[in-house]
């Protein structure tokens, strides 16, 4: 199967999702499709349709009024897909641990993240290097 | 009819399905690099030299990825449209002289079959985001079909004047006379070649739901338009298809307009030319993603509408005008 790892590997599309973040993380994000960061170059695209994607990418705490809507999204996605939680809010909910509204982070909803990247927000950088550690990863997956 | 060894060749390797769809993934990769570089961005890098497996690494992942049907949407349709959205496009490369000289099927009238071809290509955008049972399909292919009322007019109209001034209506004439006119009919008769050049150029865009008439795929407003609901292997065989698409409308382009009169007596020299040719008018529409907006859908009907078909017509009957008196 090592084809099939090879193009899973180079080709993560990934599937941008806001679930009650500041604005700050979804920014780095977004930086890190833009000319200067170009995640393109890993062959990554950011696709609109759940169904298209392979990646999750969840910034900011999941709050009571998203929890809903993240299952669907992730349920909605064809295996394998991988969750990727971008800032500190998406690992644990970060400053709003603890508020009346929030749920916690992604691990507490989903039950799993395949990747986290801390930082308030996280640099471009740093989230390039989390998808590339997350692709290498990849390589290793089995078919279900 | 008997296929001889030659025959079988021609179809199956080169100029037929084989380098067809090769040629399909290359222009993906040329699309997303031009793209990128009118970015000021690298594009694809990392799967194979620069990035140019790229494609082909997109396949074979969609396909095998996990195959998801909707409850409530038809199986059917969704399982045909896109092997139809992959085979239509093939057959209609068929009729285009991909080697410079003569096409695989030639006939008189092959023309009239790529235009019909391509009319089936936007029904079965319809019928798939119909058969997906999703708002945003449906949005999205009722986008496409509107769309498809208002650029098929000057599709066919201005695909017409190189016909007219060829004197047929098969592909590989129309290539031909260019040749022996000594005159690519973009550059004959001007302005005229000129102007139905371009427009049949926007009708392409449209055809192909490119920027700036991608309001049928729009991600920023219906997810993924009509495309929403697909997964794994509907999904790549879809992409394939349009490339395909892509390939054959750029390649019309190409035989339509693009003739020249050295390259199509000379055995190896004329399916280089045409692919080049091929090449340059991919670009040109590569590089017009680049840099323009997207059209909303009812400002692309009202440009097809007011301004488009117009001068389509205009141009038709200025160029019938002008073979009689010439
Ligand atoms: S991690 Fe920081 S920047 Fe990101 S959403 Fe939370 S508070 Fe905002």
């Amino acid at each position: 199967m090592g084809l099939l790892r090879w193009a899973r590997a180079v080709s993560p599309w990934i599937l941008h999702f806001n679930t009650g973040a500041c604005n700050a993380c979804d920014i780095e994000v977004v930086a890190a499709l833009t000319p200067r960061f170009d995640v393109e170059r890993f062959g990554a695209l950011k696709v609109g349709s759940p169904r298209h994607a392979d990646i999750l990418v969840v910034t900011g705490p999941v709050t009571r009024e998203s929890e809903p809507r993240l299952r669907r999204l992730y349920e909605q996605m064809p295996e394998p897909k991988l969750v990727m939680a971008v800032g500190t809010c998406a690992i644990s909910g970060g400053v709003f641990a603890g508020c009346y509204n929030v749920r916690g982070g992604v691990i507490n909803v989903l039950g799993k993240a395949d990747m986290m990247v801390p930082g308030c927000p996280p640099r471009p950088e740093a989230i390039l290097e989390g998808l590339i550690k997350l692709v290498e990863r990849l390589r290793g997956i089995k078919k279900r | 009819m008997v296929l001889s060894l030659n025959d079988l060749i021609a179809m199956l390797i080169f100029p037929g399905f084989f380098f067809l769809i090769l040629m399909a993934f290359f222009l993906e990769w040329l699309d997303r690099k031009v793209v990128a570089k009118v970015q000021d961005r690298y594009g694809p890098l990392m799967a194979g030299p620069a990035g140019i497996l790229q494609p082909i690494a997109d396949f074979i992942k969609l396909l095998s990825k996990e195959d998801i049907v909707p409850r409530g949407a038809n199986k059917v349709l969704l399982t045909a449209g896109p092997i139809l959205m992959v085979a239509l496009p093939l057959t209609a490369l068929l009729f285009v002289p991909i080697d410079g000289q003569s096409a695989i099927v030639d006939f008189e009238g092959s023309l009239i079959a790529v235009l019909f071809i391509l009319i089936l290509t936007t029904q079965l955008v319809l019928l798939i985001g119909w058969a997906s049972a999703n708002v945003f399909a449906a949005e999205g292919s009722m986008r496409s079909a509107l769309q498809m009322l208002s650029y098929e007019i000057p599709l066919a109209l201005t695909a017409i004047c190189p016909a007219l001034m060829a004197g047929s209506l098969s592909l590989s004439e129309i290539y031909r006379a260019q040749a022996e006119l000594g005159w690519p009919f973009l550059a004959y008769l001007p302005p005229l070649g000129a102007i139905s050049f371009l427009v049949f150029l926007t009708c392409s865009l449209a055809e192909l739901e490119r920027v700036p008439f991608d309001a049928p795929e729009a991600e920023t407003e219906i997810v993924a338009g009509w495309m929403t609901e697909l997964t794994g292997r509907r999904l790549a065989l879809v992409k394939l298809g349009r490339n395909l698409d892509f390939l054959l409308m750029a390649s019309l382009m190409a035989s339509l307009y693009l003739g020249d009169p050295i390259t199509p007596s000379l055995p190896l020299l004329a399916p280089a030319a045409f692919i080049l040719k091929t090449l340059a008018c991919a670009g040109i529409m590569s590089f017009a993603r680049g840099l323009v907006a997207r059209f909303r859908i009812d400002q692309a009907l009202r440009l097809f509408w007011t301004y488009i078909i117009p001068i389509s017509v205009g141009v038709l009957v200025a160029t019938k005008l002008a073979l009689l008196l010439a």
